[in-house]
């Protein structure tokens, strides 16, 4: 099995979703010709020509609402927004149109489109460009929010969100972009709203988003040498969220730690947490439900404060052990 | 404003008159006459307190929408505004089911789930009013840029009016299909207030349409009490797209009788002002008078035009009161395909 | 000055210890080391050693009493130190770290007493001490906080499990922080005999000593130790009072060793017991009233299988279960029960591996066992015995001797819920589908 970076994975989803189905067309800023603030897109002008790999002027909201317009009438476009943060320029499209129109038009009409954008910090690029947003988008009934930890993740979510007839906000994560993973070939799917265990453990269920995964996967290694066994959950897609997976892990362990980069307050760990709190998991839980979160601030730009900011290996570590041994 | 006799409207209207034929002029007029009807009712409606939420009544804006829709052919796009019922019934919708779904009946348009700013029928490429201020505009131009790719000869019409023309999503779509050459008509109904926001206080330019200068592309202002007026401009920019020449941005000067919602005192305007545009401009005395100076129509066939739309509202009505209203049951459906 | 030698604290709940004897008197030179007192716990025999070289004086506490932890128990004069003057009395001792007089009448309070109430707000004035004069222990401060808000710390888990069997989670000491009582504290409380308190809830009860055990000689905690010793409390428990009926069938294993055999050449291993799971499983789905379990007097008649197997280990026995038999097949059955076999012996069993279970099959073949009975695991109606396989000669259809592979099997099964006629019905369907194993795909 060949190994590919998650930009490569996704570069050849977009690709063979073009090649499979003329419908197809990627729209965005610097797509084209400068390949994508983060090179996904480089070498697709090439081949499938300016009329599918459309560069636009900076013009967020007329980006979002081109694609729903194409996509109310027959294409399927896969739009981009450069960085998360600039989502926030296309929101009424986004959550007032293209959420809405099908179920204000009685469940006539669809928008089956795809936004994709990087979010996340870890760059450096400071607190306007490093925004997770996700949770925003999750509390918009009509929309999707799917967000690949991993390349193989990464190619076959995309392939399936660009045949969902559903409009989905597709969130990437900048530090990822460069991870390897085993990516097969031919175009694959994985199918939306199934949560994937990505290791089992029996002491304390992880509930991971994004690159959150990754770290979660590192100290369940570093935990596993001190004889406790994380089990380390990955939506993969967080709204419409399959929970079962996660009530019957946490019923199962009795301890459960949410981990997340977006801002504590208001973020998708307090969905996850009130799932489990509600649930029959409920009666089995040895000890209360923690969220491990980003700091309730902008993204400093100070490369430290940047880092202490979101959750990192070490703290993973630390707070699942500290429910291991019950200390909380 | 064109208020002279219709003595000089025939003779710039003559070839158009008799291309025309009287039977496409007369639909032409019964529809204005529908749609008179069709709000007055609603009104009325509103009053005896049977719908739920508010409205916005285009009472006087009968010629832009029914000199637009009507220019427009087969197959092609529209979307438009809050205040739309006009421009969906001059589209061909079946009134029954737009007075069901303004009362919020199951048998509506949208089931009930959308209301009067969210009407649509999509079956008939009519892609929905919209309940925000430039809503649709940048979804015209996507659905320019799919007719584009598609390589079909459709055209999308955009109706707005003249608050959504300082929205910044205006200008992105604007520009977004002035530079890809997309095949979109951006009709802008200037009824000189934005809410409660006379036009004079919202702009320094004396018409909207010279904002098309700024992207390069036609623009031009009409009477928007004139339906020919209005079919006139508007054929011409949908034939200018279909030959791949790009958008055309038409603004229709036209006036609004009622508040902007139920709820508007009105403050911001003065009853001269309405009764002057009421009682000198009036689209449908206007055309009906054109008409019949014309020899189109008689005087009893067009006052007969008002009865019937009268009693094609009272079967809409009917119709609507007497259909169910949408099961609890049904509450989630809807809202992902 | 002198040095106060102090009882040390053995371990971190101990609250007091014993002394059982002096072992060095008033007056005699010590070297730093020397054991000057033996003292026990509640469950061990410990030494406490002159902390430096000296001359032992003042030995405060008799042999027999019960001394707090942390009170100086004797002093140490220095080499070339002079006895003071003024000997510091036994009615007031100097204690490095031990109770203050401020609990309820100036009774004294143990230092984890006192860390507990102030981390539970408890005031110390109001709560009655049960320890040596009133002396305030931990146990009485958890108590008055429980009468104080009617609430016990617990955790969910704690509370199913209290809930399930019956138990007063007040009565149970919690082991989490702030005293929270996890459901593990309360699975430990089960292994109580419902009449006596556990050694640590009440450290002040007269206990007869054990066998001494050397100082280091600490016992090993094995995380499942607590349940293994229930499963021998309940099984005397279920012996005494379950009534138990025996009915025993002797199955011919041909089918099941044609089925393995099958196997094998796949180089597919599938075990007896495996088939028995299934085969059990199979017959209980169709006699519900043996997939059952008995409790005060209400029968709950459970609607999935989950088959208990006995495991011997050099502990003890286990009996690890495998959920939803019901829903498995046979190559799931194998792979589940290697799994729980291998964590059982590497004592890695898990609270889930031995819940709700709904019958037990206990398979002495392979130690060459013709038949046995067995006892009903409760709160379960009826367990399996299994014998081995072994060749016997039975008549066949024609009355000519004809060797066959036998095995023996004995239902026990509780007569308060289980019938003979259903045990015996029980018993046809599980023979007919052991010997016809092809029925299990019905």
């Amino acid at each position: 099995m060949r190994e590919l970076t998650y930009a490569e994975a996704l570069r050849e989803g977009l690709r063979q979703a073009m090649q499979a189905d003329p419908c197809v067309f990627l729209i965005g800023e610097d797509i084209g010709v400068y390949g994508g603030a983060f090179g996904v897109t480089a070498g697709l002008i090439g081949e499938f020509g300016a009329e599918r790999v459309i560069d636009t002027p900076i013009s967020e909201a007329g980006i979002a609402g081109a694609c729903i317009g194409a996509a109310l009438t027959g294409m399927r476009p896969v739009g981009e927004i450069q960085f998360m943060d600039f989502v926030t320029l296309s929101m009424e499209q986004l959550v007032l149109q293209a959420a809405k129109v099908r179920f204000m038009f009685g469940g006539k009409a669809s928008v089956p489109m795809v936004m994709r954008m990087p979010g996340g910090s870890g760059t450096g690029a400071a607190a306007q460009h490093s925004e997770s947003l996700e949770n925003w988008f999750v509390h918009v009934p009509g929309l999707k929010v799917v967000m690949p930890s991993n390349a193989y993740d990464a190619k076959g979510l995309l392939l399936a969100s660009i045949d969902d007839p559903n409009p989905v906000i597709f969130i990437e994560h900048k530090l990822l972009y460069k991870t390897k993973g085993d990516v097969p070939e031919a175009p694959y799917r994985l199918p939306l709203s199934k949560t994937h265990v990505a290791r089992a453990g029996r002491d304390v269920t992880v509930v991971a988003t994004s690159v959150m995964v990754s770290r979660a996967l590192q100290a369940a290694d570093e935990l596993a040498k001190e004889g406790i066994e994380l089990e380390v959950i990955d939506p993969r897609t967080l709204k419409p969220l399959d929970d079962e997976p996660i009530i019957e892990s946490a019923r199962k362990t009795g301890r459960l730690l949410v981990v997340h980069e977006a801002c504590e307050t208001g973020g998708f760990g307090g969905e996850i947490v009130a799932r489990v709190a509600g649930s029959e998991a409920f009666d089995y839980l040895e000890a209360p439900i923690k969220r491990l979160a980003g700091l309730d601030i902008p993204i400093p730009y100070n490369r430290d404060l940047e880092y202490q900011t979101v959750p990192q290996v070490e703290s993973i570590i630390r707070e699942a052990r500290k429910l291991a041994r019950n200390e909380y | 404003m064109n208020t002279r006799l219709p003595v000089d409207a025939i003779q710039r209207y003559h070839d158009l008159i008799e291309s025309l034929g009287p039977d496409f002029l007369k639909e032409m007029l019964q529809t204005m006459h529908t749609i008179r009807a069709f709000e007055e009712r609603a009104e009325q409606l509103y009053s005896l307190g049977k719908t739920h939420g508010t409205m916005h009544l285009s009472i006087g804006q009968e010629a832009t929408a029914v000199g637009a829709c009507n220019a427009m052919e087969d197959g092609d796009y529209l979307l438009n505004h809050h205040r739309g019922h006009g421009h969906c019934l001059a589209w061909g919708s079946d009134v029954k089911r737009m007075m069901a779904e303004f009362i919020g009946k199951e048998t509506g348009y949208c089931r009930g789930r959308g209301g009067s700013m969210h009407i649509a029928d999509v079956e008939a490429n009519n892609l929905g009013a919209n309940g925000i201020v430039a809503g649709g505009v940048p979804i015209a131009a996507g659905v320019g840029l799919s007719i584009k790719m598609r390589k079909t000869s459709q055209v999308c019409l955009v109706i707005f009016g003249d608050g959504a023309a300082n929205e910044g999503a205006f200008h992105e779509s604007l520009n977004m299909a002035a530079i890809w050459k997309l095949p979109v008509v951006y009709l802008c109904e200037n009824n000189q207030y934005a809410m409660s926001m006379p036009y004079q206080k919202a702009f320094t330019i004396e018409n909207i349409s010279e904002r098309a200068s700024a992207y390069n592309i036609p623009g031009v202002t009409v009477d928007g009490n004139d339906v020919l007026a209005v079919f006139q401009a508007v054929s011409e920019a949908a034939a200018r797209a279909r030959r791949g020449e790009g958008p055309s941005l038409i603004e229709a000067k036209t006036y609004r009788y009622k508040g902007h919602s139920k709820s508007d005192k009105q403050a911001y305007r003065t009853r001269d002002e309405v009764n002057q545009w009421m009682e000198e401009r009036d689209p449908i005395m206007r055309y009906a008078a054109l008409l019949t100076t014309a020899g189109v129509i008689d005087e009893t066939e067009a006052s007969a035009m008002r009865e019937t739309a009268v009693a094609t509202i009272d079967r809409a009505v009917e119709f609507a009161e007497a259909s169910p209203w949408p099961d609890v049951a049904t509450i989630l459906e809807g809202v992902y395909a | 000055m002198p040095v106060p030698i102090i009882l040390p604290k053995f371990g971190f709940t101990l609250e007091t210890a014993t002394i059982v004897q002096w072992l060095r008197r008033e007056g005699d030179t010590v070297r730093a080391g020397d054991p000057i007192c033996e003292v026990t716990t509640d469950k061990v025999n410990m030494e406490v050693e002159a902390p430096e070289a000296g001359t032992l004086y003042n030995l405060l506490y008799e042999a027999g009493t019960e001394v707090p932890v942390t009170h100086v128990i004797a002093y140490l004069l220095r080499p070339g130190e002079a006895r003071p003057e003024r000997l510091p009395s036994l009615s007031a001792p100097e204690p490095a770290a031990g109770p203050e007089p401020d609990g309820a009448r100036g009774a004294s309070v143990t230092p984890i007493a006192r860390r507990v109430a102030e981390a539970q707000h408890v005031d110390l004035r109001g709560v009655q001490g049960s320890g040596p004069n009133g002396r305030i222990m931990r146990r009485d401060v958890e108590l008055a906080r429980v009468a104080e808000t009617g609430k016990v710390r617990a955790t969910p888990a704690a509370r199913r499990l209290a809930r399930q069997h019956g138990i007063d989670l007040s009565a149970i000491s919690g082991s989490g922080p702030r005293g929270r009582i996890q459901g593990t504290d309360v699975q430990a409380a089960l292994q109580a005999q419902p009449a006596s308190a556990k050694a640590a809830e009440t450290p002040h009860d007269e206990r007869q000593l054990t066998a001494p055990v050397q100082p280091g000689d600490m016992p090993k905690i094995v995380k499942l130790a607590g349940m293994r010793r229930t499963i021998a409390t309940r099984l005397q428990h279920s012996f005494q009072t379950a009534p138990h009926i025996f009915l025993e069938v002797q199955i011919d294993a041909s089918g099941i060793e044609a089925l393995r055999e099958r196997l094998r050449a796949r180089n597919e291993r599938l075990s007896v017991t495996s088939i028995l799971v299934k085969a059990c499983a199979w017959a209980l789905l169709r006699h519900p009233w043996l997939n059952a379990t008995f409790d005060n007097d209400e029968v709950s008649l459970w609607p999935t299988v989950n088959i208990g197997v006995a495991v011997a280990l050099d502990e003890g026995l286990v009996v690890p279960v495998i959920h939803h038999v019901e829903r498995l097949s046979l190559h799931e059955i194998q792979a589940i029960s290697d799994g729980l076999a291998e964590r059982a012996r590497n004592n890695m069993l898990h609270i889930n591996d031995v819940m709700d279970g709904t019958f037990t099959i206990s398979n002495l073949g392979m130690y060459g066992i013709d038949r046995f009975t067995a006892i009903i695991n409760p709160p379960q109606v009826a367990i399996l015995a299994v014998g081995r396989i072994a060749r016997q000669f039975v008549p066949d259809e024609q009355d000519r001797p004809v060797l066959r592979p036998l095995m023996n099997l004995m239902l026990s099964a509780d007569h308060r819920v289980v019938d003979g006629v259903n045990a015996a019905n029980f018993l046809a369907d599980l023979k007919a589908a052991l010997e016809e194993p092809s029925l299990l795909a019905w």
